[in-house]
């Protein structure tokens, strides 16, 4: 049978859990020890989505919520990237989703209570299926920065959410990528609830002005690091799961 | 020859934020028509639902209030203990009233490990929400089940750690009750996947 293993996780490079410069981390943030353990086929397994489920425009967010093909607010981005696990191979077929907020700086939420205004034709939501080589791609518009309550009211840098399954469920990864030149990011407690600077540099998707002219748009680069597996053989026995 | 791997190092986590609904379950805050359904809403389509247990519970932040902006998602095997690629995953999140979340699935099976060792049937679940910076994992064990043998719950009380907030407690027949309490006497063990 192949025993996979899951990579150890390196803590030193993810965000402290308990950090209370980010307020809502105060009452939620558990204290003790989490407990380690080997791999086991459960970890290593997950589940698998196919470009069946796609939509025509589901990574094109300025046009899956677009009302009689009018635009949302806001100038054009392509973000894309590739997506590969810590060997540096490509992932294929990963479930990426996003999430964002407006140009103004407000999400389509019942619970987003800045006072900006909505875009009736920009949701903000988009997801893609990675390709043979990880390759990936949104096109989308330039979220606002926006205010939030936190030690007073602090604000956000420019941000995306995503949302990658890979192809174990613990390979899974939620982050946020940022935006290159963005002085809000070094004040964002979030952002520095990770301790190490290449880290938090790597949140940061990176303007690449030579796909920009292409498109017309702005464009950002952003790849990322799923966790790797090791693959041993494990005894002498027939596949029997 | 001997071929190294330089070994890069995964993108961090960031919290999901409170509007994680927008990208994960966008027909679940009012986005239609973009998504035909939010994916991960049955785990097992092809099962009738007398062939399914029901495992309700809360999530409790450590005022001991129960949250509803939290997303959960599971993962586990089929009733034989077998994983497949397209059953088995679930999404969902707290009824905003009841702030108590219901899964309906199938009980999973005792799964084979690597080594050939049964596992107690077990369900993998993590939550994801605001003031996380990285999502949390935990399993759901049943207590009708016999764990002294699982290899997690065997290490779990050797390591002389309690290990009944892994374990459901069986209401009826159909039924089972998982809370989760993230801080606090009572906090729930977390595990490093």
């Amino acid at each position: 049978m192949k025993k996979k293993s899951l990579l150890e996780r390196n803590y030193d490079f993810q965000p402290r859990i308990n950090f209370p410069d980010y307020k809502s981390s105060i009452l939620r943030a558990p204290s003790k020890e989490k407990i380690s353990f080997p791999s086991t086929l459960s970890e290593v397994s997950g589940p698998v989505f196919t470009t069946n489920i796609l939509g025509k425009n589901d990574n094109d967010l300025t046009l899956n919520f677009s009302k009689n093909n009018n635009s949302p607010l806001g100038h054009k981005i392509l973000v894309y990237g590739n997506l590969k696990d810590q060997f540096l191979n490509p992932i294929e077929g990963a479930l990426i989703e996003i999430w964002q907020a407006n140009a103004s700086g407000k999400y389509l939420h019942p619970n987003d209570k800045t006072p900006t205004p909505i875009d009736p034709n920009f949701a903000g939501c988009g997801r893609y299926i990675s390709a043979s080589d990880g390759y990936y791609e949104f096109l989308t518009i330039q979220p606002g920065p926006y205010p939030y309550p936190n030690r007073g009211i602090e604000w956000r840098p420019m941000h995306i959410h995503f949302s990658i399954f890979g192809k174990s469920f613990g390979q899974r990864l939620i982050t946020q990528m940022y935006f290159e030149g963005d002085p809000l990011i070094k004040l964002c407690p979030m952002v520095n609830s990770i301790p190490d600077e290449k880290a938090i540099n790597s949140l940061i998707g990176l303007l690449d002005t030579s796909k920009s002219s292409s498109h017309n748009i702005l464009a950002y680069k952003f790849d990322i690091i799923l966790r790797g597996a090791n693959q041993t053989y494990f005894e002498n026995k027939k596949e029997g799961l | 020859m001997e071929n190294i791997n330089k070994i890069y190092k995964e993108t961090p986590f960031q919290t999901a934020g409170p509007f994680l609904h927008i990208g994960c379950m966008p027909n679940s805050v009012g986005i239609e028509g973009i998504y035909n359904s939010d994916i991960g809403t049955n785990p097992f389509p092809n099962k009738q639902s007398e062939d399914l247990i029901k495992i309700t519970g809360s999530i409790f932040d450590g005022k001991g209030e129960a949250l509803d902006d939290v997303l959960l998602e599971t993962w586990q095997s089929d009733e034989n203990g077998k994983y497949s690629e397209v059953c088995g995953f679930a999404r969902f999140v707290p009824d905003k009233i009841t702030k108590t979340f219901s899964l309906f699935t199938v009980k999973p099976g005792p799964v084979k490990n690597f080594d050939g060792k049964l596992q107690s049937p077990h369900i993998l679940l993590s939550i994801s929400s605001r003031g996380l910076n990285m999502s949390l994992n935990t399993r759901i064990y049943f207590d009708d089940d016999n764990l002294k043998n699982d290899p997690l719950i065997s290490f779990i009380v050797e390591n002389h750690n309690d290990e009944s907030s892994l374990v459901a407690k069986k209401i009826d027949k159909k039924n089972y009750l998982f809370n989760v309490f993230l801080q606090g006497d009572a906090e729930t063990i977390f595990l490093n996947l």
